[in-house]
């Protein structure tokens, strides 16, 4: 669309600039034209005068007047008078520049001619000397050998003519060049309407001669031609041309580049700004867009979205989407606290079906949360390992009352039984999708380092860390609980008992975590440990 | 005015001393004259017989009268008589020679004064007599000698526009017609004759004219001389 419209304007504005130029290249044709017409008065001007002062000769004057009277007188005529008078002649014409010098009679015919075209103004033709009394005069003649164009000046004794004094040049290829050379215009010579010189293309001669035109603007040969006359007389016609379309073609190349140039600019301005603009718009929109696709992959819906600050809508757009998140974030967690609420109560209902793991659940969390804390873990791990270990031993549901509570040792076939529970709690906790993280802990809590755990029997590598760190809290809290078939063993025990087994039952790292967990830990009798074992009784 | 009256006073003594020496020439004795007027007009022959629509007639401008003492009026085929030489003058005055036309018999000199407070020269390259005076200031005068008949020109090499004609006749039957165009002619033979009015720009108009003895004759020159600007 901007295209269309900047192409029509350019279109526009070139036709119209070239008018322009048009018309003031014409104008300057017709300036330079007048000056040039003005030059070539003064010109003829000159040679009026130059001649003028020749035919004042008097021996000239004195010979033709005495060799006519006598003439008339005797009818006889004396030659040596008409040497006389040719003599003269061609001493005048080595002074003028025209082509021919010529003396003629008061009857129009030649007396006596000299000069390089002298041969084509024979003695006794005749030759058209305007009327009138002028004492100079100009015009055309045409003479059997060519047309002459013909600057003469009359022979008189005060107010009797003997004769007349024509200088004439040839209207030939060589005047009609140097006319052209002079005004730096394309000159065209007709006679009679036949063209007799040019220094233009014949068809354009041919065309002017055609048009029968004279002055103006004129279309010759498909090109606009500046036509002035600068003779016209009696057959003859001297025409000035100039080509406007020449004249105009370099001065309109030069607007049309000036005009493309900023054409061209204004596409390139446009389109850059264009671009910008839609960056301005498109870049937050992007961001923003951006930002939610990773919210979304990563499930961090806690996380809010910084305003871009550059557009109002965008940024009202971003809170309202941090408002919703900022909602659903609360309902999720809503709907995660009631999970855990009813998982913590399971756990706890678990148990409480035997009295001597009553807690049990509750305190390993606690361990876990401490050994995790000791090593490090981020605060996203240490919430999977504290719900985790919570709901470490749901498989225990699926165990029947009667071996959980068993007196005395357990048979193969029962101790088959307790090993299932951590595979049974997986697929329970695999209903819920946002326990999964807690899977592993809950179905990797009995692998031992040294790979001979249940139910897969992994190595040290291959176990989760949590649930490694569950293994060793879950063991220390079974150890210092008493069961019913035995009391429960001091914190200090429990802990040789675990570094005993470290890197073999129990992951060495952990272990270390755990002492380091409790500095007092030697002694069970600490009060900070049984403060805290006793809380978590409770 | 005094131009014309030198004139008349020149041609009195030529006509007197034609008529002193007429007693002695054997024709003369018959005392036959031609007499006449030159006017400047349309000659009647060139003249349109449709005179009622001579409104269409194209007028032609003619040249005023005083062209009349441009014309020298002379018998064209006389046979050659001796007569009285005679003196006559061409001055210098206001750029021009005045009169422009003299006629005079052979042996007659021609006198030059200079009038003008300017140089001027005096020469002519005619057959009948070549000359050039030179160049000579006011008030001095330079003559010519005239022993050939025919017509001579007469030109300043300074001022190329003046002119002056001489002409020179070996019989005595020439005059030059007073302001008015009046000529006569006396003592003229017996017999036809070429009558020839001269007139400067126009050249010759010849007339016949039968003398019979003991009469006058009288006749009438039109000339078409055309006006000047």
């Amino acid at each position: 669309m901007v295209a269309v419209i900047l192409t029509v304007v350019f279109v526009v504005v070139t036709l119209d600039a070239r008018d322009r130029v048009r018309a003031a290249e014409t104008d300057k044709l017709r300036v330079s034209e007048n000056v040039f017409s003005a030059l070539e008065t003064k010109r003829q001007q000159d040679q009026v005068a130059a001649m003028t002062t020749l035919a004042e000769n008097p021996t000239l004057k004195a010979a033709l007047d005495t060799y006519f009277t006598e003439r008339r007188f005797s009818g006889s005529s004396d030659e040596q008078l008409r040497a006389t008078v040719m003599g003269e002649t061609v001493k005048l014409a080595v002074q003028t520049p025209a082509d021919v010098l010529a003396v003629v009679e008061t009857n129009g015919r030649i007396f006596t001619s000299a000069g390089p075209a002298a041969g084509r103004w024979p003695a006794g033709a005749k030759v058209d000397i305007p009327g009138g009394t002028q004492s100079a005069f100009q015009s055309v003649a045409v003479l059997p050998g060519g047309a002459f164009r013909v600057t003469g000046a009359r022979l008189t004794f005060g107010d009797r003519p003997i004769g007349a004094l024509v200088a004439g040049t040839s209207l030939d290829g060589n005047y009609a060049q140097e006319l052209s050379n002079l005004s730096t215009a394309g000159v065209v010579i007709t006679v009679n309407d036949s063209i007799v010189a040019r220094t233009v293309r014949e068809e354009v001669a041919r065309d002017l001669v055609a048009s029968r035109a004279s002055a103006g603007t004129i279309t010759l040969n498909n090109e606009e031609y500046a036509v002035r006359p600068m003779l016209l007389s009696g057959p003859a016609r001297i025409f000035m041309l100039t080509s406007v379309d020449a004249a105009a073609r370099a001065a309109t190349r030069d607007a049309v580049f000036a005009l493309a140039t900023i054409a061209f600019g204004g596409v390139l301005l446009a389109a850059l700004g264009s671009f910008w603009l839609a960056r301005l718009v498109s870049e937050p929109v992007n961001r923003l867009s951006g930002a939610i696709a990773t919210m979304t992959a990563a499930r961090e819906f806690d996380r809010t979205l910084e305003p871009s600050r550059t557009s109002r809508e965008l940024d009202s757009l971003t809170t309202a989407f941090n408002d919703l998140m900022r909602g659903l974030a609360a309902a999720e967690a809503e709907t995660r606290s009631a999970y855990v609420g009813a998982i913590r109560a399971l756990a706890a209902a678990l148990d409480a079906r035997d009295p001597y793991t009553a807690g049990h659940s509750e305190r390993v969390s606690t361990l876990s949360v401490m050994i995790g804390r000791i090593m490090n873990l981020p605060a996203a791990e240490i919430e999977v390992l504290r719900l985790g270990a919570l709901l470490h031993d749901i498989g225990k549901i699926g165990v029947s009352d009667q071996i959980l509570r068993k007196n005395g040792s357990l048979t193969a076939e029962e101790f088959e039984q307790i090993k299932r529970h951590p595979g049974l709690g997986a697929r329970i906790l695999r209903q819920v999708p946002f326990l999964a993280p807690h899977l592993p802990i809950v179905e990797l809590h009995h692998e031992r380092p040294d790979g001979r755990g249940y139910p897969f029997g992994l190595r040290t590598e291959a176990i989760p860390l949590a649930a490694r760190i569950v293994h060793v809290a879950d063991a220390f809290d079974a150890m210092t609980s008493a069961r019913a078939y035995r009391g429960a063993l001091p914190a200090s025990e429990a802990f040789a008992e675990l570094e005993r087994f470290s890197g073999t039952q129990f992951d060495s790292a952990c272990v270390e975590a755990l002492l380091t967990a409790m500095p007092s830990s030697q002694d069970i009798e600490e009060p900070a440990l049984a403060q805290l074992l006793g809380r978590q009784l409770v | 005015m005094s131009i014309g009256a030198r004139n008349s006073v020149l041609l009195a003594a030529a006509v007197l001393g034609l008529m002193a020496t007429s007693g002695t020439h054997p024709i003369a004795q018959e005392r036959s004259s031609v007499r006449g007027r030159v006017s400047i007009g349309i000659p009647v022959s060139a003249r349109r017989a449709t005179s009622t629509y001579s409104r269409n007639v194209p007028t032609v401008a003619l040249a005023s009268e005083s062209e009349l003492r441009h014309v020298v009026v002379y018998l064209k085929d006389a046979p050659r008589t001796p007569s009285p030489t005679m003196r006559a003058e061409i001055r210098q005055r206001n750029e021009n020679f005045v009169p422009r036309v003299v006629a005079v018999t052979v042996g007659s000199t021609v006198d030059f004064p200079n009038d003008d407070p300017i140089y001027h020269n005096v020469f002519s390259l005619s057959r009948t007599k070549t000359f050039d005076l030179g160049r000579f200031p006011k008030g001095k005068s330079r003559g010519e000698r005239f022993d050939k008949p025919g017509v001579v020109k007469v030109f300043c090499q300074i001022h190329s526009h003046m002119s002056a004609t001489v002409m020179v006749f070996d019989h005595p039957w020439f005059i030059v017609p007073d302001e008015g165009g009046t000529f006569e002619l006396p003592n003229v033979p017996t017999g036809m004759h070429q009558l020839t009015a001269w007139h400067e720009r126009l050249g010759d108009t010849t007339m016949a004219v039968r003398v019979e003895p003991g009469r006058t004759e009288t006749i009438d020159f039109v000339l078409p001389v055309p006006a000047q600007p």
